[in-house]
């Protein structure tokens, strides 16, 4: 099956050999409207892969076709050469693939380090029994868990919130804690949708050097949707832009920022 | 204000954070204990009802409380519960074989159940389980010759290593014990991926999901696991009860069970007890209450349900985090003194959700 989805990749593109995850085709419709028209991309490993666009271009849509909340009504996804169109949602955490959400979705009424933990759930070996009378097993577990979510809490410096209800947080924070939360399941991909959004100019330049490091350090590929610029041409190895669903244009930030059908498309004609 | 310096992770995952909290609880577990010393029987049997009630609201809790799902039906499962514990001691299976059968039972049937039921949400899912409830209603009323039909059943004495338990001190012992046991198996499950998998459901199932949570299979655990724990709640109720009826299982029952987790404040553990006493005691204190009131008002009809009523709305409007959360607030008030913030536990609207991919 993953021939046949490589075959359709144009040259160029597979001729680079690795690659991590591949859409080919994507659409879907909501109604009457095509949200996402026939888009295909690549995402290599260990680059940052960031997808922009006008609002309602359909970036989030993507995302939310490539995390299987929705089904593609044609196209193909695979990833490290298997094909996941259609895999139950909630296996693509396990297969490695993490996100955040646009205006985060944080479990509200529990402390940081609860949500850090709840990260950790594609990884537990223990089942309901193991749990119920928490056995050394579930215990050693725990500890493991508990010790892993302090090495994502150091790397991202969430130390004087790790007991705070995630209620209690500064909107900033959360982003972060979703970062962190979404480490958690230790992937390798990570899908950050919008993560500056709501941020102040320091927070983002922050963020930038979080993704660099996120990169190098956890050897982690990044895929994300953005509308900061700036951000986006600081850290991105290669773009995707969008309009009304469609692919406009994919290459480097700064050909993409010059690119006459990209200007098109935000500025009009 | 006590800081708890952290020098290990174990400190995270043991069940007791503090010193202070060992000898609080330690010292409650030795009054629970002492009580059939001092205490009259009657109250004996009054404080192993309330025992009773806290196990059924344990189940009830890791569902409303700790995944979010509200369930209407919860009485079919005591009542399930009751009469299989009834038809198993019946049959000659010795009462400490008999009470994990009928828990099985009730866990086996809770899957069966939640398996289709929970296809729908919120208050679909609750007339779902009301559906189930007047379901199991009618074949208990109609299946005579396990149930008794209409007239009924009575629950056989039982035994347990040689010890009469429908005597009143050796009920509220093994009460007791079967509540500490639920308890525990409660705040491990709390503790580790199963219960961490509940909670992420109950605050965001797109989230849970996007984490590698299996919706569907996590509520169906959630479901059985209450169903259980309610289930073993009611082959104890049975014993309390002597003889099975139809009557003794209805709506109302299901529905003072949710008041119950309601009022002692939904996803605590500590509220399962808080509104176990509640819904155990009140209904004496009124009858006290009566005594001592002019008779004008202590004739009043329908005081019982009207004061009941009164307290849940009461609830309702100034501390919807019922007993526990107002206790946390005072506790929270004493620690910071004099700093508390008023906009502590203030409730906000938060504007900034995702727009819902479902």
């Amino acid at each position: 099956m993953t021939t046949a989805a490589a075959t359709a990749i144009p040259g160029a593109e597979s001729a680079v050999g690795a690659v991590l995850f591949e859409a080919n085709g994507l659409s879907v419709s909501f109604g009457g409207i095509k949200a996402v028209r026939d888009v295909s991309f690549t995402i290599r490993p260990g680059e940052v892969f960031s997808i922009i666009g006008p609002n309602g271009a359909g970036k989030t849509t993507v995302f939310n076709l490539v995390s299987r909340f929705y089904d593609a009504e044609t196209g193909t996804m695979a990833y490290e050469g298997n094909d996941i169109t259609s895999v139950p949602t909630h296996r693509i955490a396990a297969l490695g693939i993490a996100r955040t959400f646009q205006n985060t979705e944080l479990f509200e009424h529990e402390t940081v380090l609860t949500n850090l933990l709840i990260g950790h759930h594609v990884h537990r070996h223990t089942n309901l029994a193991t749990d119920l009378l928490f056995l050394p097993r579930a215990r050693g577990q725990e500890l493991e868990f508990r010790r892993k979510a302090e090495d994502v809490i150091d790397l991202l410096d969430l130390q004087r919130y790790r007991e705070q209800p995630i209620g209690s947080l500064p909107y900033g924070a959360r982003k972060m804690v979703e970062i962190a939360r979404a480490l958690c399941l230790e992937p390798k991909l990570l899908l950050l949708d919008e993560p500056s959004s709501g941020l102040n100019p320091e927070e983002t330049e922050d963020l930038s050097f979080w993704i660099e490091d996120i990169v190098a350090d956890l050897g982690v590929t990044v895929a994300m949707v953005e509308h900061d610029m700036n951000l986006v041409a600081t850290v991105s190895d290669r773009v995707m832009a969008m309009a009304d669903g469609a692919e406009v244009a994919t290459g480097e930030p700064a050909e993409i920022q010059q690119h006459p059908d990209v200007l098109r498309a935000y500025l009009g004609h | 204000m006590r800081f708890v310096l952290k020098t290990n992770y174990g400190q995270d995952v043991n069940l007791f954070l503090h010193g202070g909290q060992r000898f609080w609880y330690g010292l409650l577990l030795a009054v629970v204990l002492l009580a059939p010393l001092v205490l009259d029987t009657f109250y004996l049997g009054e404080f192993a009802l309330v025992f009773i009630w806290a196990v059924a609201g344990t189940g009830l809790m890791i569902l409303v409380g700790y995944t979010g799902l509200v369930s209407l039906g919860h009485a079919a499962f005591l009542a399930i519960g009751a009469y299989a514990h009834t038809y198993f001691l019946t049959r000659g299976v010795p009462f400490v074989l008999s009470v994990p059968l009928a828990t099985l039972f009730c866990a086996v049937v809770g899957y069966a159940v939640g398996m289709p039921a929970l296809r729908m949400t919120g208050i679909y899912f609750a007339i779902a389980t009301l559906a189930f409830e007047r379901i199991s209603a009618f074949v208990i009323e109609h299946w005579e010759g396990v149930t008794g039909g209409h007239f009924g059943i009575r629950v056989p004495d039982a035994t347990v290593l040689g010890v009469n338990i429908d005597g009143p001190v050796g009920f509220y012992y093994i009460c007791f014990g079967v509540l500490a046991v639920s308890l525990l198996a409660t705040m491990n499950l709390l503790r580790s991926p199963t219960g961490r998998a509940f909670i992420a459901v109950r605050d965001s199932e797109v989230s849970a999901e996007s984490m590698g949570i299996n919706l569907a299979r996590t509520k169906c655990t959630a479901f059985a696991l209450s169903a259980a724990f309610t289930g073993l709640a009611g082959s104890l109720f049975a014993h309390k009860i002597g003889y099975l009826a139809p009557d003794a299982f209805t709506v109302q029952t299901s529905i003072q069970l949710l008041l119950m987790v309601v009022v002692g404040g939904l996803g605590s553990l500590q509220g399962i007890v808080y509104g176990a006493i509640f819904l155990g005691l009140l209904p004496q204190a009124i009858a006290f209450a009566r005594d001592v009131l002019p008779q004008r008002i202590a004739e009043i009809p329908g005081l019982e349900p009207g004061i009941f009523g009164l307290i849940l709305i009461l609830f309702l409007v100034f501390e919807p985090l019922g007993i526990h959360g107002r206790w946390v607030k005072i506790r929270t008030w004493f620690d910071e003194f004099p700093l508390y913030r008023k906009a502590t536990y203030k409730r906000q609207r938060s504007y900034l959700r995702t727009e819902r991919v479902r």
